[in-house]
């Protein structure tokens, strides 16, 4: 049975989607990537200790 | 109507079912075309977990034997009875944090359907409603199995009825109910474009959801002789998609800039603080004297009557015409604690103009009921709003009566502001022109005509009255 569209998904819309979902995907690879080159450089901040790290009393 | 429809007029379009009405109450029958889909829906668990997280409307499946005398003609599959909801708005009624919240809530049904090997084949406002201060999904019939290597059909009626008019939202303040009004279909970005300021094109969600499906739509007109081109697509492409629709949504700017007119007329203005104690004074004792489980109240402004109201059970629904009042007010009735369950009262704050309410409208002028039709209410609340109907507006008192004879089902609260107060002169001092005479005893004769004024109280220490008025048998 063919697909039943009972809206139209307008003229080019899957192309577009496409066309952002790859932008999506190559932002979030050097995204990552920079998250990665940053992280190796530099030393991540200790975290001030919180009253859930103290030690029991 | 000349032929006895069987389907309610707003539910034609989806040949997977269409509601229909029965006793009084809301049914949806699902066509045999859809059973594999919705039996997806029952057995994959998706129903169960949106339901039980209170994004979709719960329903019961009720047999054609024992249930409703509804429509089971030629390719009936099932026929469902869901939650009943006493409170029907539509987006053109909406502030921009209700249509923002609704476009939200879209795509987390549409991630949770993802998961369970569904997608929506829809996605227009108007599969939402609120119940209760939050907005619930209620098109049950809008999913279909996924086929992770197509995009997703809806994205552009997602774009066009959710995003672009909060996009124009975002950088006019103008709300989002005229847009609707104007565009229920939804705004083309072609529209949208010419509207948006130059700055706009430096954010990367305008670039690629507004000017790059134009320039697409423009390419693909010129070769549009070629068969449909084939895109790649896999379901983590279409997550991303999702993903940043939803982050450009929680940037959209959706709270009141500070001069908003009206807005907290009643906390922060120069209204005395004596004149709203003495007013809530009287208004409780009126409310106290009478039984009511539903109000409309008009000119609600931050709600500060209608929560009272809501204190006594009822279902009240807060109009206002201002977006920042009414976006301020479900704010504050969707966030927890405001009232607490036991109260068992609910506020919808709706975004409607009274000199002007929202017509019914679609196809046949009859897929969406007028506000007049949804909206009457056992107790109508007018205060501090008959003056701007009359001195702004020019609506004749004996009009006005009439129209609030039609909204109540039985009592009227009204307040009358003299031309003496500072309020009322403000809105005629540049405006003479309006119909005269303006005063107490005008007001009551016409009113008199069509309900028993029950009690008449003067606010102490102003000049303005609240009456409490009942409607006479002979206009319910």
């Amino acid at each position: 049975m063919a697909m039943l569209l009972y809206i139209d998904p307008g003229g080019g819309s899957y192309l577009v989607q496409a066309i952002i979902a790859a932008v999506l995907g190559f932002m979030f690879y050097f995204k990552t990537l920079w998250f990665r080159i940053r992280s190796f450089f530099v030393r991540p901040k200790s975290k001030p200790p919180t009253e859930n790290d103290k030690e029991p009393s | 109507m000349t032929r006895n429809h069987p389907d309610h007029p707003a539910s034609y379009r989806d040949p997977a079912g269409f509601v229909f009405r029965r006793n009084g109450h809301v049914y949806r029958r699902v066509n045999r075309v859809y059973a594999d889909d919705y039996r997806q829906l029952m057995d994959s668990g998706l129903y169960e977990k949106l339901v039980s997280a209170r994004l979709l409307i719960p329903h019961e499946e009720v047999t054609e034997e024992g249930g409703p005398d509804g429509p089971a003609g030629p390719g009936h599959y099932k026929t469902l009875l869901p939650l009943q909801l006493s409170v029907i708005s539509y987006p053109c009624e909406w502030s921009p944090d209700q249509l923002r919240d609704a476009a939200l809530l879209t795509l987390k049904v549409l991630r949770i359907a993802i998961g369970h090997g569904m997608i929506l084949k829809d996605a227009t406002p108007r599969n939402i409603q609120f119940l209760e201060g939050r907005a619930i999904f209620i098109d049950t019939l809008s999913f279909e199995r996924y086929d992770p290597a197509l995009p997703w059909i809806a994205y552009r009626q997602f774009c066009e009825s959710f995003l672009f008019p909060l996009y124009l939202h975002h950088y006019s303040r103008q709300g989002t109910h005229r847009t609707l009004a104007a565009y229920p279909e939804g705004m083309p970005a072609g529209t949208l474009l010419p509207l948006l300021p130059f700055k706009s094109r430096l954010r990367a969600g305008v670039w690629l959801h507004v000017v790059l499906p134009g320039r697409v739509v423009t390419a693909g007109q010129a070769g549009s002789a070629g068969p449909r081109r084939q895109v790649v697509f896999d379901q983590r492409k279409l997550l991303l998609l999702v993903g940043n629709l939803e982050d450009i949504l929680r940037g959209i700017r959706t709270e009141a800039p500070r001069a908003a007119g009206w807005s907290r007329y009643y906390s922060e203005t120069v209204m005395s603080q004596a004149y709203v104690r003495e007013k809530e004074r009287l208004f409780r004792e009126m409310i106290a004297g009478i039984d009511f489980s539903s109000a409309l109240d008009l000119g609600a402004n931050d709600g500060y009557f209608s929560t009272i109201l809501a204190e006594k059970k009822a279902r009240v629904i807060a109009v206002d015409d201002q977006w920042a009042c009414t976006g301020t007010l479900y704010r504050a009735t969707a966030a927890e604690g405001l009232l607490s369950p036991a109260s068992g009262g609910h506020i919808y704050p709706l975004c409607v103009d009274i000199a002007d309410p929202t017509p019914a409208s679609g196809f046949a002028h009859a897929e969406r009921s007028s506000f007049t039709e949804r909206a009457q209410c056992d107790l109508v609340v007018a205060l501090a709003v008959v003056h701007h109907l009359v001195l702004t507006k020019n609506i004749p008192f004996t009009l006005l009566a009439d129209y609030l004879a039609l909204l109540t089902r039985q009592w009227l609260i009204a307040e009358f502001v003299p031309i003496s107060d500072e309020k009322a002169s403000a809105l005629v001092r540049d405006k003479p022109v309006f119909h005269k005479p303006y005063d107490a005893p005008a007001f009551e004769a016409q009113f008199a005509s069509l309900f028993d004024i029950e009690q008449k109280q003067l606010i102490p220490g102003t000049e303005r009255i609240l009456y409490l008025m009942r409607k006479k048998a002979e206009a319910l």
